[in-house]
This record gives C-alpha cells, sequence and structure tokens, in this order.
C-alpha cells in the first residue's frame, strides 16, 4: 500500500475476487451498477497551464497549477471603487434567486428593475458603453465610457437623496418621530465619558495633593471655610467652644497626649 | 399732463370691465346661480362622455349614474385593491429545498452557482488530487468547474437510482450542524436510512457488537413486512449499507474507511481541500455551503425515490428487481394465501432496519 488508499474505488474488482472465490455467496446490489457506471478516474492532473508549457520563461512545473480567472470588469470595479471607497460600505445584496440573475439585466440604461443601484452598476454600465455606447453602437473609449456611467449614478444617487430628505421632511411635518440621529448619540456617549473622566481627575489630583502635604488630613483654608458657614447651629456651637479657645491661629495647645506617653 | 396719462391708463381698464354684469348679480339670488352652473357643468361633461364614447372602444360610465350600480361598488375591497402595489416575482425560498427537493432533471449550472457550489477553499489549503476539478482561481478561492460538478452529480444519482432499485440499502451522513434536516428528508425519499450526529466507530467492522440488538425485519416485494422470522433472523449478521452518501467526508473518515475494508461504495462531496480518493464516487463541490449541500442531497433524495419508485412498479407487475436474501425460509404455513405463493424460492428481501443509525 502506497500513499493512497485505492479500495474505494476498486470495490467492483475486489467483490469480483470475493465473489470467484465463494467468500462473498451472492452478489452485492451494487455489483451490475458500479460495473456498468465505473467511478471516475482520480488523482488526474490535466495542464492547465497551457502557456507554461511552451513560453520560454515559464517554469513547466506551473503547467498543472490553477490559473487565475481574470474578466474585464475587474480593472474597471477596481478603479471605481478606489475613486468611490465608500460605495463598499453600503449594504447590498449577494444572494443569487436561481443563477439567471445576470440574464435579466440589460445595460443600455444604467437602472436595472429589481436590481438596487450600486458600484456594480457603474461598472456594468461602463463595459456595455465601452462595447457600444457612442453614437450609433460604436465603441467608446474607457475613459469617456466612465465619465458617462459616473455622471448617470451621481445623478441617481443626488435624487434619490432629495427624495429621501423630502419625504423626511414631509414626516416630520406630519409628526413623525425619528429619535436621537447617531451623531447626536455619539456625542452624548463622549459627553458623558467626558464627564466621567472630570470626576475622576479631580479626585486623582485630589489625592496627589494629600499625599504631596505628608498625610495632613485638613488644611488651612478648609478650617477657615467651615468656620465662615451662616448655619445657625454652627455658630451656636463656636458661641459655645469660643471661650476655651485661644483668639489665634495657632489654637489650643495640647494638654496631656504626648507629654502624659512619652 | 398727469391727469392725461391717467386716463390713458385706467380708461382702457373703465372700458373693458362688464358693468352688465353687476347689473344681472344685483338681481339674481345666490342659489339659482350655483343651481344653473351646475348644470352647464354637467351638460358640458354629457358632452364630453357622448364625444369620448363615439371615439373609443372602452364607453365611460355616465358621472351622474347611480353610484350603488356601479359594478366596482360590487365587487369587495380585496378584488379591488389586488392589482395595486408592487408585483412579487418568484424568488428563493430557502425552505423549499428542504420540503420539495429538487430532481435529477433539474441539475442546471446555474442551480449549482446559485447555491454556490463552485466556491472551494483558499489555495493554499488544496488537495492537488482535485486539479482535474478545478477551473481556475478567484481571489485567492480555487473555483470548482460546474461542468465536472453536474457531470459527477447525475452520475451519482444514476448510482443511487440503481441501488435503490435494486433494493439496496443507501445510508445518508451528514454531520455538521444544520445537514441534519436535509440527511433525514433524502433519507425519507429514498427509502434509505439517516445518520446526523455521529458516526459510532466500528458500527461496521464490529457491527455485531454495536448493532446487535437492533430489530430486522423481512419485507416482501412490496414493502410490506413478513412476521414470524424472529428465530431465523436471531443468528443473522448485523446489516450494512449497500450505498453511503456521505455530504462531509472531512469529518467521516473513519465510516469510509470501514466502507472502504467492507467494500461499500460511497457517494461523497468532495471539496478542493479533501481527499477525492477517499470515496469511489466524489462530487467535487463546496461542502460548506448548506444550500448546495441540500441541493445535492435532496437531488439524491429524488433519485433514490425514482429507483424505489422503479420496484415497486416492476413488483406489482410480479417482477422482482433484486435477489432474494440468501438462507431465509419462509416460516411455517399459517396463512394459507401468501404460504402458497412464497413455499418455493419466493422473493423475499432483506431491508433493515439499522436502529442506532436513525
Amino acid at each position: 500500500m502506497g500513499r493512497y488508499d485505492f479500495r474505494p474505488l476498486r470495490v467492483h474488482s475486489a467483490a469480483t475476487q470475493l465473489l470467484e472465490t465463494q467468500r462473498l455467496r451472492a452478489e452485492p446490489p451494487w455489483y451490475h451498477v458500479v460495473a456498468n457506471i465505473p467511478p471516475s478516474q482520480p488523482l488526474v492532473r490535466p495542464i492547465l497551464n497551457a502557456a507554461a508549457q511552451s513560453k520560454k520563461g515559464k517554469k513547466p512545473s506551473r503547467m498543472f497549477q490553477p490559473m487565475p480567472i481574470k474578466y474585464p470588469e475587474d480593472q474597471l470595479r477596481r478603479e471605481f471603487f478606489s475613486d468611490h471607497p465608500w460605495e463598499l460600505a453600503r449594504p447590498r445584496v449577494v444572494l443569487e434567486d436561481d443563477g439567471k440573475d445576470g440574464k435579466r439585466w440589460e445595460w443600455s440604461r444604467i437602472e436595472q428593475e429589481g436590481r438596487a443601484l450600486d458600484g456594480e452598476s457603474v461598472v456594468q454600465r461602463q463595459l456595455y458603453l465601452m462595447k457600444r455606447g457612442g453614437p450609433e453602437g460604436q465603441p467608446m473609449s474607457k475613459e469617456a465610457a466612465y465619465d458617462k456611467a459616473r455622471k448617470e449614478f451621481y445623478a441617481h444617487r443626488h435624487q434619490d437623496e432629495v427624495e429621501r430628505r423630502v419625504a423626511r421632511e414631509e414626516a416630520l411635518h406630519v409628526g413623525a418621530y425619528f429619535g436621537k440621529s447617531a451623531l447626536e448619540i455619539g456625542m452624548e456617549l463622549e459627553d458623558k465619558s467626558y464627564e466621567d473622566w472630570k470626576v475622576w481627575a479631580t479626585k486623582e489630583a485630589m489625592a496627589v495633593q494629600i499625599q504631596s502635604q505628608g498625610g495632613s488630613l485638613t488644611t488651612v483654608d478648609d478650617e477657615d471655610a467651615a468656620l465662615d458657614s451662616e448655619d445657625p447651629e454652627t455658630v451656636a456651637a463656636l458661641d459655645e467652644v469660643e471661650k476655651s479657645v485661644p483668639n489665634n491661629k495657632k489654637g489650643q495647645d495640647a494638654k496631656g497626649g504626648a507629654a502624659l506617653h512619652p | 399732463m398727469i391727469i392725461r396719462h391717467l386716463a390713458l391708463r385706467q380708461g382702457r381698464r373703465a372700458l373693458t370691465s362688464q358693468p352688465i354684469r353687476r347689473w344681472t348679480r344685483f338681481f339674481a339670488s345666490q342659489v339659482d346661480t350655483v343651481e344653473a352652473s351646475l348644470q352647464t357643468t354637467l351638460g358640458e361633461i354629457r358632452k364630453v362622455e357622448a364625444f369620448v364614447n363615439s371615439r373609443s372602444d372602452h364607453p365611460v360610465s355616465p358621472v351622474d349614474a347611480d353610484p350603488s350600480s356601479t359594478p366596482d361598488n360590487d365587487a369587495s375591497p380585496e378584488e379591488n385593491l389586488s392589482n395595486l402595489g408592487s408585483e412579487i416575482t418568484p424568488h428563493y425560498q430557502p425552505h423549499t429545498l428542504l420540503t420539495n427537493p429538487p430532481s435529477p432533471s433539474d441539475i442546471t449550472l446555474e442551480l449549482l452557482l446559485a447555491s454556490g457550489a463552485h466556491l472551494g477553499h483558499n489555495t493554499s489549503l488544496w488537495n492537488p488530487g482535485n486539479a482535474k476539478y478545478i477551473h481556475g482561481i478567484r481571489d485567492g478561492v480555487h473555483i470548482l468547474s460546474l461542468e465536472t460538478t453536474a457531470a459527477h452529480l447525475r452520475r451519482a444519482c444514476k448510482i443511487v437510482t440503481e441501488v435503490a432499485r435494486r433494493g439496496g440499502l443507501i445510508l445518508f451522513v451528514g454531520t455538521r450542524a444544520g445537514q441534519d434536516r436535509c440527511v433525514v428528508k433524502a433519507a425519507e425519499l429514498a427509502g434509505g436510512c439517516h445518520l446526523f450526529d455521529r458516526w459510532t466507530p466500528g458500527s461496521i467492522t464490529n457491527g455485531q457488537q454495536i448493532l446487535g440488538n437492533c430489530r430486522m425485519k423481512v419485507v416482501d416485494e412490496l414493502d410490506r413486512e413478513i412476521p414470524d422470522f424472529e428465530e431465523q433472523l436471531l443468528d443473522r449478521s448485523v446489516l450494512k449499507p449497500d450505498l453511503v452518501v456521505c455530504l462531509n467526508p472531512l469529518e467521516n473518515y473513519v465510516l469510509l474507511h470501514e466502507c472502504g475494508l467492507n467494500n461499500i461504495p460511497t457517494i461523497g462531496i468532495i471539496d478542493t481541500n479533501a481527499d477525492p480518493t477517499w470515496v469511489t464516487y466524489p462530487i467535487p463541490a463546496n461542502d460548506d455551503s448548506l444550500r448546495c449541500v441540500q441541493v445535492i442531497a435532496g437531488v439524491l433524495g429524488r433519485a433514490g425515490e425514482a429507483g424505489n419508485k422503479m420496484r415497486l412498479e416492476a413488483a406489482s407487475q410480479g417482477e422482482v428487481t433484486y435477489q432474494p436474501a440468501q438462507g431465509l425460509k419462509m416460516p411455517a404455513e399459517k396463512k394459507d394465501g401468501e404460504g402458497q405463493a412464497s413455499s418455493g424460492s419466493a422473493p423475499v428481501s432483506e431491508l433493515g432496519f439499522l436502529q442506532t443509525l436513525m
């Protein structure tokens, strides 16, 4: 046995041998079927790249490699989408109904029934114009065809845009409510995260300040602010303790404390 | 000079104005005027109608006719409005591949293209043994040749039809997620077995241990079960499929290997990264697209259905299209009609139920 197992392909010959040696008593139901419809020959590598066989400078080893499939639209498509990259961001339907969708379209006009206008329409229209878009069905140059197809496309897009805007205005006029736009929602989120950052940054700055002051818990300014309060309860309490607090910035000396517990 | 100009400018207007009309209006009442204008308008409209009716093939109904007698008001609103709106053209409905699968005669390149059968894998993943089935490279992906796919699919259909016609047991296997419904449907159509969860390794090579407890039944040529064979079936070896259709060979190598060891022909969907020698009859197609797999399973199921139909038609005309099972004797005669007919070498076929496979 080599690299490949060919037993699945040789079921018929194996069954024949088993029948001859009486190890199979009866023919299996598939025996004549497989004899009449034999399997195809496997592992055949046809010449896929004929150029590599004949031309100089091509490696003969490339002879059996599949070749890239190219169409004339490819270059047109590349150019259109490099000029209009945002056309690729539009949603589009890639589902095929019955595989004959391409046969229903006729590119003597850019708009097709049952097909949304997109970049592919421009490419197909340009290809049509390049074949027979000139006066009396003459071929058109690539650039002229591109310009014509492109401008038709712009006109349709512009009309769509106007229609959409007018429809929106009409709906708003009769009382529709569309909610917030994407930009508004984005701005709100941005504002919110900025406010959150501001709270966080204030807290951080405070912590840094407290740390830099060697862990002192209160500042003089804070004390003054507390005493400036207009609250009648605070005023009454201050009046009560005023007698025991000396009237200077230093305040009362510690009595006991460190002296009592050296 | 100014007065003269004024007279020139305003005099013309004063002359063209109609003082007589003002006088008549002074005497006429408002109601009379409306009634009269309506009558004159109606008269004009009737004249227009008569003119249109004399020139056109489609007569218009009179404008002042009784509205309850017009035919449009007799019809229901649905009938009046049914021809309005956009026309819905026939379009792809995914469920129809399961409820009403395509038959082998429906295989077209368009159908295969629409179901994405041509899409292979990245070029770096290819198996060079599939070079014959590959049409080219597009965007770094191998594209399968749909002519080859259609040819191989038709060939596989013929195999399934013929095996079903000869009473073979066909097993449909598809163990990937989402393949269960199409596998069951195909087995149902072809009258075979299905497997959609996991192949128990050894179900063919070690079947006596794994499937030994499964029920087996004996049927006659019209697929009616014949009772009283239990004793004879006790020491009979378990059933093996006569044809295996595998929708995802990459995950079912063990099954295909066991089929190879036991000389069971296999049909499989071979993508560009699969080994075509694992199966007897490869169908080069995209095994990752559920739509494509459903098309292929449905087509093969329909092929099996056609084979079964041919077998039963022949049986109803007294012709049996397959060899009877070996080593089975008709049990002691209990029913006179059937016992006489099948006392000798009666066509008793053995179509089994592999319960664990179902």
